[in-house]
């Protein structure tokens, strides 16, 4: 089996606050995995430790290990563009830039490339392919100089989506990239992750338990900073081996 | 851009730029009114005109307010974009920042005056270097002081303002924004340029506006200082007010920095 993320021994600090504790962790490569728990148990914070962009909090202490595609993302000479290039990410709000939906796409793209490298022909295939791949294309292709703000809420989380592919990144984490949609946006974003899932390894971080099962193959359940059990959903979700597992995915409490 | 979008800024634009040309004429015939336009400079008050004033204001304070708004600016960047909220950099400017922008501009005139004229002047030694120089009885002794002067009471005054609404202006861009463009890996600097100071620039200005006409106000007391040191002997300066002035002044200077430092930073932006 070949592993995306691997993380060993990780711990992890706010200030005094210890926020992961002893973390070890094998993301399989090339499906949907899917992080629950009740709020504050670290979801978030491990998920953010992956593209190591919870450092610009500050005061955020990290020991441990994470290997990225074979590579351990503290080494000294790794370089953060490079590490955020491979690995995008999905906020739980929709956050598209304040320019147009075309610049939106090519905004990732431009920061890693030199300047006027991209001919308009090369751009304009660029944003085409990166809208057809999430179903925007029929939409929007009249409205792309539309302020991307000004879309659906549906709409810019795909577009969230549609402006990492362009960079052509390994993994994709998602800090609950549902709960700020209806049930339709919904739906089409997890049909959207289904069909990506092949090319992509995807993490997300959930707070929906019926989403985890839909959309899943293996589920991670954390409980105040410790990882508690990690198997197939539909194994965790019928048979938790641990009876914090049990109480949580029968809505005891969380 | 769509074309109703397009007709729409045309007529902003022009009704903007009607609105500025009846200002103007406005202004314009008021001057004239008053003979402020009256380029004559004359020592008797009601014979002189206005403008030789203002132009002598501008020239006072164009050049060094000019550097002094550009390095509070570059101050705000580093310390709202380079050092954690808890550094101790950090929250020593902003309490400096904070006392000083509420500090009305004349005491620190009054200071400059007993620093620079007085006494215990740091360049004391400067100016009795000139006495017996070739500079001495020249205006350009005089000037020497009144430009440090100047320099240090747009330093105390101009800059905090400068620093205050720069770094306002900087908060006001949401952080989503900061998040999505690191999250694509952008490095600190393009984060800056090209998402951050486009959205901050409008504010920016209006803070240099701001720090201008402070600047302005400032200018009114470099006027009185320079007319008193031409009137007064330099010696005969009351010290002990000056020494309890600064004393009081740096007294509730360290207070509130104590304050600062001992108050934990509740807020926590980025």
């Amino acid at each position: 089996m070949n592993y995306s993320i691997e993380a060993e021994n990780l711990n992890l600090w706010y200030g005094d606050f210890q926020a992961l504790i002893d973390v070890n962790v094998k993301i399989p490569g090339g499906q949907i995995t899917s992080l629950i728990g009740p709020s504050g148990c670290g979801k978030s914070t491990l998920l953010r430790c992956f593209n190591r962009v919870n450092e610009r909090y500050g005061n955020v202490t990290t020991k441990g290990k994470i290997e990225v595609l074979g590579k351990n993302i503290y080494d000294a000479d790794v370089s953060l563009p490079e590490l955020r290039k491979a690995v995008g990410m999905v906020f739980q709000r929709p956050n598209p830039l304040p320019i147009s939906v075309y610049e939106n796409i090519l905004f990732g793209l431009r920061i890693h490339s030199p300047i006027r490298s991209m001919t308009r022909t090369e751009s304009d295939q660029i944003v085409e392919e990166a809208l057809t791949s999430v179903f925007l294309w029929e939409d929007l292709k009249d409205n792309l100089k539309v302020r991307a703000t000004s879309l659906q809420l549906e709409q810019q989380q795909k577009l969230c989506i549609a402006r990492l592919l362009p960079l052509k990144p390994k993994i994709i984490l998602m800090d609950e990239p549902c709960s700020a949609l209806d049930a339709k946006g919904t739906g089409a974003v997890e049909e959207l992750m289904e069909i990506l899932a092949g090319t992509y390894t995807f993490l997300i971080v959930t707070h929906n338990m019926a989403q985890a099962r839909r959309v899943s193959k293996e589920c991670i359940f954390m409980f105040l900073g410790e990882l508690i059990e990690h198997r197939e959903t539909q194994a965790l979700f019928e048979d938790p081996q641990h009876e914090k597992t049990e109480d949580y995915v029968q809505m005891r409490y969380g | 851009m769509t074309r109703p979008k397009l007709r729409k800024k045309i007529i902003l634009l022009s009704i903007t730029v009607i609105i500025e040309i009846v200002a103007l004429i406005f202004f314009w015939n008021a001057l004239k009114k008053t003979d402020v336009t009256n380029g004559q400079a004359s020592p008797a008050l009601g014979t002189s005109g206005g403008l030789p004033n203002l132009l002598g204001d501008l020239n006072l304070i164009l050049p060094i307010s000019f550097l002094v708004i550009l390095l509070g600016i570059a101050c705000a960047f580093y310390v709202e974009e380079w050092l954690s909220a808890t550094n101790w950099v950090r929250r020593f400017i902003e309490s400096q920042v904070a006392f000083l922008t509420g500090i009305p501009s004349l005491l620190y005139g009054l200071l400059a005056v007993a620093v620079f004229f007085g006494y215990a002047g740091v360049f004391k030694a400067t100016l009795q270097n000139a006495e017996g120089s070739a500079l001495a009885g020249t205006p350009f002794q005089r000037n020497t002081a009144l430009f440090y002067t100047e320099t240090l009471i747009f330093i105390l005054t101009v800059m905090p303002v400068a620093i205050k609404t720069t770094q306002t202006a900087l908060r006001s861009v949401e952080t989503p924004i900061r998040e999505s463009a690191y999250a694509l890996g952008a490095t600190q600097w393009q984060v800056l340029t090209k998402q951050v100071v486009p959205r901050a620039f409008p504010r920016m200005l209006a803070g240099g506006c701001r720090a201008m006409a402070r600047a302005f106000a400032a200018a009114a007391l470099l006027v009185g200082i320079y007319a008193w040191s031409h009137t007064m002997e330099l010696r005969g300066f009351p010290d002990r007010f000056m020494l309890f002035l600064g004393g009081a002044l740096l007294l509730s200077n360290a207070s509130s920095f104590l304050t600062e430092i001992y108050v934990p930073a509740s807020t926590q932006h980025n």
